[in-house]
């Protein structure tokens, strides 16, 4: 039984890691249709900035979390500006423009601060264990979780009880229409994508204490988050967060039971067949235009 | 343009393949050093592999980020039979490979059987990706499932057969892949990876897959195919299957890259996981991209040039590093501005000399044609 729910917890603390990743994702993927793989490098950039912070400014993680997310969500802004607002209409090449992008801000922190492992420290209140259902678990992983959950709901807010998230789901609608009411497509695109990538920054930092800090460290994330965009469905958050949560448990059974390739593969191949079977994904009910 | 025929049209078309060609023939006569021209015949035999994806990409509308899978296959094949070939010295006692016998395989597993036969080898080295391929298009185009979500399929099926071939060790040589082979014999032909032999093999399959590939787009097939890639559903309104044809313009590209992964391995020496890997399956797309994906001849020469450029800059760490932040700066300048590539540049600045001396009656024409063509 203690087995079965220590297998849980990791299940959530996976889930959870992914969902963050997955979240700024599926919002740019959702709304604007930017498949975006230079996504893991917003992550990679979000924990160096983590590290920058740490060892040049003496901030700690928690204090330098809303800077992190500024700076990140700036080099999105940057980018969407100048490289994909160029691309409307040809959502296939803005796989080709992403990767590209991706390549230069990876190479671009190798040459600016060095391909060696970085590391940044646990924050001081965070690094002991605490009692869940009777099971020790690192203060640092309920931590995550809890963040997660919490920005989850303030991405949810901002989508559904904002003026901009109303904006950019008019837009989602039909593109035309809302600029013939007057909305500015171009801005809410930019800040949307801005606000992705800060997200996505912030899963770097977060799990930046966890895990080494290395320019490539973004491109396992990037095919791992993407299957929970699909899984879950485009256009779904709620899908979002059942398939992030759904694939950290599969792919911690899974390993508990075979090993890591297995689950790997597994987890892979139940996508290739659900893509198949359910291209809407698993949690909408909405059929494709 | 009607004043051209349908044969000079052809000509036309045929000729940058022609021409190509018969400059990769002529290299050794330029190139006298076997080193250098191993090394272009690596980048050759990518080239082949990117004119595959031209093939399914420019031509079927199917971003296959998986090609590399099909290469990754053929290249096993090839390499599995070539071991078996291997001197005593270098396989264990009946005949097992070696790593089989670090990794205590008492028997030769039942699937590197028929590998002993080298016939069998070279013709499942093309038709294996082939099948893999119909197979899988058959799964994919059989539901409709199109654009991002097939790119998604092929990557995540080529991961899990990269991950397969990882995690079997003993039956696949893992993360080493199979090294230690055995030179390719046929009809007597010693094909040393350092030989004028090897070179002018590689050669030759390049001429063939172009032509090949450049047939099949003139066929009606090959029409159909294209207008699938322009307008899916309308093909499918006048009552084509329009699946059957994905699936073999999807089965063809690969049975191209299984060919090129064969001579992979004889120009390499060995075949890896890395083979069909991520990587290599991306960089394919970008090199298509840059040459132009609409073009075989331009697909071909982008990644000759750019594979080549890269090889020949990694030779110092330092200038690999940059050398990767320009690549990526170019491959996102070409993506914005050149969607056709360098092929469709090169055409543009064609028709722009061709169309100097007449400037002054085309402009009458050329308000007519647009008129034509908008209808």
């Amino acid at each position: 039984m203690d087995q079965f729910i220590e297998q849980i917890v990791t299940g959530l603390s996976i889930g959870s890691i992914l969902l963050l990743v997955a979240m700024g994702l599926s919002i740019i993927y959702g709304s604007m249709g930017i498949i975006n793989l230079a996504h893991g490098e917003f992550v990679m950039l979000g924990a160096y900035t983590a590290w920058l912070f740490q060892s040049h400014f003496g901030l700690g993680l928690l204090a330098s979390l809303v800077p992190i997310f500024i700076v990140v969500a700036a080099i999105g802004w940057i980018i969407e500006r100048f490289v994909l607002s160029l691309l409307n209409n040809r959502p296939l090449d803005t796989i080709l423009a992403t990767w590209g992008v991706g390549i230069m801000l990876q190479q671009g922190v190798r040459l600016m601060v060095g391909s060696e492992l970085r590391y940044v420290q646990l924050p001081q209140s965070l690094s002991d264990s605490m009692d869940v259902f009777g099971l020790s678990v690192s203060s640092y992983r309920v931590f995550l979780f809890t963040v997660t959950i919490a920005l989850f709901a303030v991405t949810w807010i901002l989508m559904n009880h904002t003026t901009v998230g109303m904006k950019l789901r008019a837009i989602m609608q039909d593109r035309s229409v809302a600029a013939s009411f007057g909305i500015n497509a171009k801005r809410v695109y930019g800040l949307t994508f801005a606000y992705g990538a800060g997200l996505a920054g912030l899963a770097g930092a977060l799990v930046s204490p966890l895990k080494s800090v290395s320019p490539d460290m973004g491109t396992g994330y990037v095919i791992d988050a993407f299957m929970v965009v699909v899984l879950g469905g485009v256009q779904s958050l709620a899908g979002t967060v059942a398939s992030a949560f759904i694939l950290g448990e599969l792919s911690g059974a899974i390993a508990f039971l075979q090993n890591d390739t297995v689950a790997k593969a597994l987890v892979l191949l139940a996508i290739v067949v659900l893509i198949r079977f359910r291209p809407e994904g698993l949690f909408t009910t909405r059929v494709r235009a | 343009m009607s004043s051209q025929t349908g044969l000079s049209r052809l000509g036309a078309q045929l000729a940058p393949i022609l021409i190509v060609c018969a400059i990769v023939f002529a290299l050794p006569l330029v190139l006298n050093n076997d080193f250098l021209l191993n090394k272009v015949a690596r980048y050759l035999v990518l080239g082949i592999l990117t004119v595959s994806l031209a093939l399914s990409w420019g031509f079927g509308g199917i971003l296959n980020l998986g090609q590399a899978m099909s290469f990754g296959i053929g290249s096993y094949a090839m390499a599995m039979a070539l071991k078996l070939k291997t001197v005593p010295v270098h396989t264990g006692p009946g005949g097992l490979p070696d790593f089989m016998v670090w990794n205590n395989v008492a028997r030769l597993p039942w699937f590197w059987e028929p590998f002993k036969s080298l016939g069998f080898a070279l013709v499942a080295g093309i038709i294996l990706p082939a099948l893999v391929a119909a197979a899988l298009g058959w799964f994919i185009f059989r539901s409709r499932v199109t654009g991002v979500y097939v790119s998604i399929m092929t990557l995540a099926t080529m991961v899990v057969l990269n991950l397969v071939i990882i995690d079997q060790q003993s039956y696949t040589g893992g993360f080493n892949g199979i090294t230690d082979l055995a030179q390719l014999e046929v009809f007597g032909i010693v094909f040393d990876t350092y030989s004028r032999a090897t070179f002018y093999l590689v050669a030759s399959c390049v001429t063939l897959s172009l032509l090949v590939a450049f047939a099949f787009t003139r066929t009606k097939a090959g029409l159909v195919v294209q207008a699938i890639r322009d307008h899916e559903s309308r093909v499918r309104y006048f009552g084509y299957d329009v699946a059957a044809y994905q699936i073999f313009v999807f089965a063809l590209s690969a049975a191209i890259a299984g060919l090129a992964g064969m001579l992979y391995t004889i120009v390499m020496e060995f075949a890896s996981p890395t083979f069909l890997g991520v990587q290599l399956s991306l960089s394919v797309v970008v090199w298509c991209a840059v040459g132009g994906r609409q073009s075989l001849v331009g697909a071909f020469l982008g990644a000759v040039l750019v594979a080549g450029m890269q090889g020949a800059l990694s030779e110092s760490a330092a200038f690999l590093e940059t050398w990767t932040l320009i690549m990526g700066a170019l491959f996102v300048l070409v993506v914005l501005f050149l969607p056709k590539g360098l092929a469709g540049l090169a055409h543009d600045i064609w028709l722009w000399i061709a169309q100097r001396p007449h400037a002054v009656q085309d402009t009458a024409l050329g308000v007519g044609q647009t008129r034509e063509g908008s209808t």
